[in-house]
């Protein structure tokens, strides 16, 4: 076989195991919890910082407005809150901070290990009634995208959705009004 | 075949760029921070923690480092960090991770990154000072 034939499959293989890096995605990392929740009536405002955009050249990230949105949808099927929101004015705020996406530079199985930083506070006294970090991880198998870039995205979506369930249920575990 | 070997090249080329950053918590003020232990990952065989440390030392402040997870005696901040490690002729530092942590209650303050590839590699005692500086220049 000619250098000529050898090149051109290596080039394709190339670019199909690259590809262009997808943002994580928001109704992917909605979480669902197996245990009933406590339903506050409260409303309470979301905020998220410490994520990042995902450019097409780098890995799959995961955004402040696709995580905020997610907990967003989470915390409103799981009726937590009897509102989740991104405007403030409501009683209860809640921050979270991505300190830590731990990601594979490649691999079969992609582990993807995060840890959040979350601060739930009354509006009215100031005080954060709960703070935690939260870790989480999940792996993304070979066969579940054949590019390394959708098995990042789908291990950073799985180990996001698996955050966002143990905060409902450690926040669920504070009875609030 | 010689356009091939360009196009290879080009992808190659352009599959990163280097890149670093970092982040603060909402309220975190790392102005208070005065000693620092570095705790060793587990899977580094390199000795990071002591480059970070001995960063951290020469940016003034005092900094210990060990295999614990947590200081052994009481300091302000706990570091932690995941180093990404390639080949391309030789082994070289990807990508490092840095958190600075609560020392009490080990809650994230800030993070950085640094991000190079091969063509823009620097020396893990770059990629440390680099990290730090992006940490602490917030």
């Amino acid at each position: 076989m000619s250098k000529k034939h050898l090149l051109l499959p290596l080039l394709a293989f190339t670019l199909a195991l690259t590809g262009c890096a997808t943002a994580s995605k928001p109704e992917a990392m909605v979480a669902t919890t197996a245990t009933p929740v406590h339903k506050s009536p409260s409303a309470v405002t979301i905020s998220v910082a410490g994520g990042k955009d995902t450019s097409k050249m780098g890995a799959s990230q995961i955004s402040n407005d696709s995580f905020g949105a997610a907990i967003k949808s989470s915390i409103e099927q799981s009726g937590l809150f009897a509102q989740a929101t991104t405007e403030s004015g409501s009683p209860y705020t809640l921050a979270a901070f991505i300190g830590k996406v731990d990601q594979p530079m490649m691999g079969f199985s992609m582990t993807v290990t995060m840890e959040v930083n979350y601060t739930l506070t009354k509006i009215d006294t100031g005080e954060a009634v709960w703070t935690k970090d939260i870790s989480s991880t999940h792996t993304a198998k070979a066969g579940e995208a054949f590019a390394g870039v959708e098995r990042l995205r789908l291990a950073n979506e799985g180990a996001a959705r698996e955050n966002i369930r143990q905060m409902i249920e450690a926040v669920s575990a504070l009875q609030l009004h | 075949m010689k356009r091939l070997i360009s196009a290879f090249a080009l992808c190659v080329c352009l599959s990163g760029c280097a890149t670093s950053g970092a982040q603060k918590a909402p309220g975190a003020d790392l102005s208070k921070l005065k000693t620092f232990y570095v705790a060793k990952l587990p899977a580094d065989e390199r000795g990071i923690e002591r480059l970070v440390a001995a960063r951290l030392t020469q940016m003034g402040f005092e900094a210990t480092s060990g295999a614990e997870p947590k200081p052994v005696q009481a300091a302000d901040a706990l570091v932690t960090y995941q180093d990404r490690w390639m080949w391309d002729i030789t082994m070289y530092m990807i990508r490092l991770n840095v958190q600075i942590r609560d020392g009490r209650t080990g809650s994230i303050l800030a993070t950085g990154e640094s991000m190079r590839p091969s063509l823009q590699r620097k020396s893990p005692e770059g990629m440390v000072q680099e990290v730090l500086t992006e940490i602490f220049k917030q």
